[in-house]
């Protein structure tokens, strides 16, 4: 009777998971993922391979290998040491013995038979490759004959060192026989050095048909199965005692993969029987299995200790045992009769609820999870009770949370339905280093292993996995202390994989010696730079804890009291930012426990070169925290005048610098260089019936308001602030026509806009109405869409991007960088800064296949791959959290697309389509511009920065991701950068309308009659001016210019490019009615091809006259134009 | 410099060459198309005047002054008219030759307009007219208008122009002189765009100074145009009313009364209201049918709603398959990344 309630509660935590995920997954699968099944449907065809062609002649390469092997003859047993040196002299092949090296006074014989069984296992027989995975290894498995084996061979290595042997011997025999028809090799079998293996690429004289691919055939020799005994394998057994200090078994440390391996060397065929018996009874097995391995390879996992050590195998093997029955109440976890996307998702469900490193999984009877919870030192527990196996073994604690955290975020993928869920989950490489991590390390340990590790070398897995796991278990410590709270959502450390080597030669010593550490901060806990620790107090237990805290962390503890006198240990750290502070923390903590980084550099951090490029300081959100309170207070002194004639409703602000969202922080102290910048805001007003009713009068009896809210706030704070009316570059009058910037002595400046709802209504009753005429019923539209840009959509996308703001931390950088990087690729005048908001958020609000980056720089990279990826042709972005939108709109908003892309197929308007739950027509940051080709260059940028990131790795260089390439323009307009500073400058009084009396009261020349003036503030800053003017002049018409500009932020960049559009260099001649805005001056050719044309003659840009006249325009302003060719 | 063509079209081909500029140090030439001004509505200056196209972005009154001086002498050049100023579009367009009653008339509400278009068609009231005319003399007018924010305009680049000269005589000497331009063979030098005239203010660094400086006009300017607005606005409203409120009761020619707002009725005021109210009550209707309809009450309702259901699903699932047809002509979709 003990035995059932623990049954029950093993079960209940395995399997209870799997059994939701069994539920949610009939219910909700068809319906909802109809699209997913589809796309995988199409994936499975996509990656399916061609057996037939891809690996033609394995068959009979295994035949021939089979029949060479089987005719070996036996040997008599001799001593190791004599058969190893007699058989070395013979073939001149090394026997791949794992280390240590056998005892020369080992008293054991080697020998050799033919091998028991043959077998052709792994995904060549179930079908199961795919055409993305990196090498096709045909696998066939020898089983060494019972005869030439003892029982206590399980000890110290005998085994390994027998079936070394008996691989060299096999190696020697198959290298006679095939001579130069194939390369000969020796493997780690997953990277695990206990068991080499011979790895056989066949070379063909004649050309390689067409499809055939680069296999090889590796043969694999194995325990005959159930040799050994499996209780003496368990995981908590020591079997390597040999130069042990305490000899006896109590003592010793258990070798838990050494066991896992020897008991895996047995178990090979049953494992194969396993799959085959599955595959059987369950259809969609064997694409679920390929799905599983997509999803696996993208996330660079595999079956390679170097891999995770979770590979297609382990993951074909754990859904088989949940499709075993035996789960609770002795049914299968999940049903035969499951569709292959239904399996994947219900594995994908079972691997997130079931985290490996913290809990061991059971299957079967016999153990149960609180039994091996003491072996999860030495790894996570996978356990498969019938055949006594930890399936995981080869996985270490990190690769175990990072499986976890994979699955944990494809499932929360998967449980979105309004998203695409396809591509995150097999299409999105998601193991890049940058895209993954918030900090990346590499710790080259060549020569620190032996200091730091001294000459213990019972670790079965090598040296290097010796140090890896002590690095992570000091730094797990360091960062992700539960009770500090957690710095760090996930530590992951890649060990550099083992390479395959000659037969005449010993292993090679890995080539690249460096263990890539990756970290993926928690944004807010990383930030801290205070670690309060446990209280000082006079128990025993509370001494202890501060004991223990102090053995950890060195000098760094120290007491401080904190409020409510309670007396804590404290670490205090030097550094502002959160990758500076991990830095910190991880040189500290593993120079004091490892002595890493003591004498020389060790260690090499990267992913921080993004901050410094933009100077993003922490200090910067302060500013912006201050820019929000001098709002605040410019909002109380409005309010609070009381001879207004309406009550303000509301004030609200609708700039970057509000919203955490500009370049460069607000600048809130008075310069001498520049005038006041105001920062942008709106008021609207209680409703009221005073207002004209005509939107021309509105706009004057708005100028009129902004007069008296001027002089009231003038009277009400006087020698506090100085208010100007400032005029609007508005075309006509039914636009808003002015705007009030209010100035304050301490700096902040704020501009001033004034709703009124009449307007809109007007706007939109002349829009409906049938009997105005056309053009002005044209212009009503742009007008109301210009009005709710304005006072509808601006301030409402304040604040969806201050909350998101306050929520991830790491948006404001983000979307910063990203400015940046359009306006060093001049991009940043075909894209309002709310698009490049959207699309940040967008990143933030969808990560899939990751999680929020908690970082500017995984921000950052996410970003360019989204736009990388966007086809922006046929599908709509539509930026919100699930709920925000329904579906129903979603497709509404789709369709909409795809009627526009049919009315207009060379998207001449309307290009890209941001919707968002405030504004889901799309269009409102994007309807005028970009144009097609602006996009499409966007696209190409991004996708040559995500390729470059790929290739140069964690070693890149990121202002390489920042330089515009100049080379690509016709037409560089260099502005000088000087004058343009001094038009930021501008003087109430200054009027340069009558210079000769200017010259007069230049009469003091050392004496500036400016001074003691104060400065107006900037209307708009001059090179906006200027590239404004220019646009307006050659492209007035909406699009089709004659030379298409490209600058990037005004503040930045000094150097206007642009492009002549080729669609109208050359044109039929014709008087340009208005709004043409072509500047055509014809050099007419006397050419026959014009002639032809019905006497019409045709006329080219004339690109000198246009250069001319910028440059007249320009005057002092530009520097110098410059043409390429 | 191959020998430039005489005309195209029905346009001469006035080659001008243009100063270099520091920037830009490339002397070059550019080109005015000029022909006899011809418009769709003949007017009596017609016969004096020339139609050029492909005015400079720079080009003032000024620069025109100069260039036909060099042309034909002094004294032939009268005034120019640049496009698009003198569209009927210009009417709410913010510009110093905008009529400034065309202005108030924009501003006065559309209904209003209409009425007070009736009125004066319908009474053939022109005497009134007149009067108004004199009371708002031009000053007062212009005053309405809010200060310039820029001392230069630009001109849309190829935009076009209408020159009017002292008499019909000139316009044939010009073009006269424009041929002799082009075909002789001594090398004639092609006027030249003055660079810079005392009269005309300086572009580059000083427009866009001086025009950040003018946005900010003095309060006190502004004040009185905006006032000066409202009592024109105030005026105008007062007298559509007055208007609108004689024609409550008054029979037109066909002895019909015009039906308009304001008559104490309390009938919805405009077609739009009117469109607002009925969809309102459309809607209103339907929510009770559907609160009547509710909670499937009978068998029928409920196999029906079943039936919907499927066939939504099915619609939607043939929506995804098409979906995914696209995506496969595309390509590439279905490959994992490597």
């Amino acid at each position: 009777m003990d035995s059932a309630p623990a049954k029950r509660r093993k079960l209940d935590h395995s399997q209870d998971g799997a059994e939701k995920a069994l539920q949610t997954a009939s219910t909700v699968g068809v319906s909802r993922s109809r699209a997913f099944v589809l796309e995988t449907e199409e994936l499975l065809q996509e990656v399916r391979l061609d057996y037939g062609t891809a690996l033609e002649g394995a068959d009979d390469l295994l035949y021939r290998i089979k029949g060479s092997i089987e005719a070996i003859k036996s040997q008599e047993p001799l001593l190791i040491t004599q058969a190893a040196s007699k058989f070395e002299k013979k073939h001149k092949i090394k026997i791949p013995f794992p280390n240590p090296q056998p005892p020369q006074n080992s008293n054991y014989k080697l020998a050799f038979e033919k091998p028991a069984q043959f077998n052709v296992v792994g995904s060549y027989v179930s079908k199961t490759m795919v055409k993305t995975q990196k090498d096709f290894g045909v696998d066939m498995v020898v089983v060494i004959p019972q005869e030439i084996l003892q029982e206590k061979d399980y000890l110290d290595l005998r085994y390994f060192y027998k079936r070394a042997y008996y691989l060299a011997a096999i190696a020697a025999t198959i290298q006679k026989e095939f001579g130069s028809d194939g390369e000969l090799s020796y493997e780690h079998l997953n990277g695990n050095p206990l068991l080499p293996i011979l790895a056989l690429q066949p070379t063909t004289k004649e050309e390689k048909p067409k499809g055939r691919l680069d296999y090889k055939i590796r043969i694999i020799p194995c325990a005959p199965e159930g040799f050994f005994p499996k209780s003496k394998l368990h995981l908590g057994a020591s079997l390597l005692r040999k130069g042990r200090v305490g000899d006896s078994e109590d003592q010793a440390e258990p070798t838990a993969f050494y066991n896992s391996t020897l008991a895996a060397e047995g178990s090979f065929l049953a494992y194969l029987k396993l799959l085959r018996q599955t595959e059987k009874k369950c259809k969609g097995f064997k694409n679920a299995c390929i799905l599983g391995r997509t999803w696996l390879q993208q996330r660079g996992f595999g079956s390679d200790i170097s891999k995770g050590g979770f590979g297609h195998v382990e993951w074909a093997v754990l859904l088989a045992l949940l499709l075993q029955p035996g789960g609770s109440q002795g049914r299968a976890a999940l049903s035969t009769s499951l569709s292959s996307t239904q399996l994947f998702r219900a594995m994908i469900q079972f691997l997130d609820l079931s985290d490996l490193s913290e809990k061991p999984l059971v299957f079967g009877s016999g153990k149960t999870a609180e039994d091996l919870e003491e072996y999860l030192g030495q790894g996570p527990i996978l356990y498969d009770c019938a055949r006594q196996v930890n399936i995981a073994f080869k996985m270490g604690p990190w690769s175990a949370a990072l499986l976890h955290q994979h699955a944990k975020w494809t499932r929360a993928l998967l449980d979105k339905s309004d998203v695409d869920q396809f591509a995150p989950t097999f299409i999105i490489k998601a193991d890049l280093p940058f895209h993954t991590y918030d900090l990346f390390a590499h710790l080259n340990y060549s020569e620190i292993l032996d200091k730091v590790l001294g000459d213990d070398t019972a670790e079965s897995r090598g040296r290097t996995w010796q140090l890896s796991s002590r690095v992570y278990s000091v730094l797990k410590r360091a960062l992700a202390d539960k009770e500090l709270g957690e710095r760090a959502r996930l530590i992951n450390i890649k060990t550099p994989g083992s390479s395959k080597w000659a037969l005449t030669e010993t292993p090679k010593s890995q080539a690249e010696s460096e263990l890539e550490i990756g970290i993926l901060f928690d944004p807010q806990n990383m930030a801290r730079t205070v670690d309060k620790g446990p209280t000082a107090g006079a128990t025993i237990e509370e001494r202890e804890e501060c004991e223990n805290f102090r053995n950890f962390w060195g000098e760094k503890a120290e007491l401080r009291r904190f409020e409510r006198d309670t007396i804590r240990e404290t670490l205090v750290w030097g550094s502002k930012t959160p990758f500076g502070l991990c830095e910190e923390i991880m040189r500290y903590i593993l120079s004091r426990h490892l002595r890493i980084g003591n004498i020389r550099d060790d260690i090499d951090f990267y992913g921080n070169g993004l901050d410094a490029l933009l100077s993003l300081k922490p200090a910067d959100a302060a500013i912006y925290h201050e820019a929000k309170t001098a709002f605040s207070t410019f909002e109380h002194d409005i309010r609070s005048l009381e001879d207004l004639p309406l009550r303000p409703r509301q004030i609200a602000p609708i700039c970057p610098e509000l919203r955490h969202a500009s370049v460069k922080p607000p600048a809130l102290k008075q310069s001498s260089k520049s005038g006041p910048r105001p920062m942008d805001c709106i008021i609207s007003f209680e409703a009221s019936g005073k207002w004209p009713e005509s939107v021309v009068a509105i706009q004057r009896t708005k100028i009129a308001f902004l007069l008296m809210i001027g002089n009231l706030l003038e009277k009400s704070k006087p020698g506090q602030l100085r208010t100007h009316v400032g005029m609007e570059d508005a075309e006509f009058e039914t636009q808003n026509l002015a705007f009030l910037d209010v100035v304050y002595e301490s700096g902040a400046a704020f501009r001033l806009r004034i709703h009124s709802d009449l307007e809109e209504a007007l706007l939109e009753r002349q829009v409906k109405d049938k009997t105005v005429e056309q053009y002005l019923r044209q212009r009503a539209t742009a007008h109301l869409a210009g009005f709710r840009r304005l006072y509808t959509n601006l301030p409402l996308h304040n604040q969806t991007i201050s909350t998101a703001v306050t929520r991830f931390p790491a948006l404001s950088p983000t979307i910063r960088l990203v400015k940046h990087w359009f306006s060093c690729h001049k991009l940043s005048n075909h894209f309002t800064e709310e698009f490049v908001e959207l699309v940040c958020l967008h990143v933030f609000f969808t990560p899939y296949p990751w999680d929020a980056p908690s970082s500017a720089s995984t921000g950052f990279v996410r970003v360019l791959l989204f736009l990388a990826r966007w086809d922006w042709r046929s599908e709509p972005l539509i930026v919100a959290e699930q709920d925000e939108i329904s579906n129903k709109e979603r497709q509404v908003i789709g369709t909409r697309l795809e009627a526009w892309r049919k009315i207009d197929p060379t998207m001449s308007k309307t290009v890209l389509v941001v919707a968002t739950p405030g504004e889901t027509s799309g269009i409102a940051w994007t309807g005028e511009k970009p144009g097609k080709v602006v996009a499409t260059r966007m696209t190409v940028l991004a996708r040559g920065a995500c390729q470059l990131i790929r290739e140069e790795g964690v070693k890149l260089d990121w202002r390489r991701l920042f330089v515009g390439n100049l080379k690509e323009y016709d037409v560089l307009i260099h502005l000088d950068v000087k004058a343009v500073k001094e038009c930021l400058k501008t003087f109430e009084h200054e009027e340069d309308e009558d210079e000769e009396e200017e010259r007069k009261k230049k009469k003091y020349k050392n004496l500036d009659e400016r001074v003691g003036m104060e400065m107006l503030p900037v209307g708009e800053h001059p090179s906006d001016v200027l590239l404004g003017e220019l646009e307006r002049v050659f492209n007035g018409g909406g699009g089709d210019g004659v030379l298409v500009f490209f600058r990037g932020g005004a503040e930045e960049d000094g150097v206007i490019g642009g492009v002549w559009n080729p669609l109208v260099a050359k044109r039929k001649w014709r008087v340009v009615k208005r709004g043409g805005g072509n500047y055509m001056v014809g050099k007419k050719r006397k050419n026959e091809e014009v002639e032809e044309e019905e006497g019409e003659e045709m006329v080219e840009v004339n690109r000198e006259a246009v250069l001319s006249e910028i440059a007249r325009v320009g005057g002092g302003l530009i520097e110098r134009v410059e043409v390429k060719n | 410099m191959p020998s430039q063509p005489l005309t195209i079209g029905d346009f001469s081909v006035l080659p001008i060459s243009m100063p270099p500029s520091p920037s830009y140090p490339k002397p070059t030439t550019h080109q005015l198309y000029v022909r006899r001004n011809t418009p769709k509505i003949p007017t009596p200056n017609d016969s004096r005047s020339l139609f050029i196209t492909n005015v400079p972005i720079d080009s003032t009154e000024a620069h025109f002054r100069a260039l036909f001086a060099s042309l034909v002498g002094a004294g032939r050049f009268e005034s120019i008219t640049f496009e698009p100023e003198n569209r009927k579009d210009a009417a709410h367009r913010l510009s110093s030759s905008s009529n400034p009653s065309s202005l108030l008339d924009a501003a006065v509400p559309v209904s209003s307009t209409r009425l007070l278009q009736a009125h004066s068609a319908s009474n053939n009231n022109k005497k009134r007219k007149a009067s108004e005319l004199e009371t708002n003399s031009d000053e007062t007018l212009n005053s309405i208008l809010l200060p310039q924010t820029w001392t230069r305009n630009l001109h849309p680049s190829g935009s076009s122009a209408t020159v009017l000269l002292a008499d019909s005589n000139s316009v044939t000497q010009v073009l006269k002189a424009i041929s002799k331009l082009s075909t002789s063979k001594s090398k004639t030098i092609p006027p030249t765009w003055p660079a810079s005239l005392p009269s005309v203010k300086p572009l580059g660094i000083s427009l866009i100074k001086s025009h950040n400086r003018l946005r900010y006009p003095s309060p006190h300017k502004l004040q009185q145009s905006v006032d000066a607005f409202s009592a024109f606005f105030a005026a105008k409203e007062k007298e559509a009313n007055e208007i609108a409120k004689r024609l409550r009761s008054l029979p037109d020619e066909d002895g019909f009364v015009t039906v308009t707002r304001g008559g104490g009725r309390n009938a919805p005021a405009s077609k739009t209201e009117a469109e607002e109210a009925k969809k309102k009550m459309l809607e209103k209707a339907e929510r009770k049918k559907e609160e009547l309809a509710v909670a499937n009450f009978y068998r029928f309702q409920l196999r029906e709603k079943k039936k919907e259901e499927q066939g939504e699903l099915l619609k939607r699932f043939d929506e995804d398959r098409k979906k995914l047809e696209a995506m496969r002509e595309k390509r590439g979709k279905f490959v994992p990344e490597s």
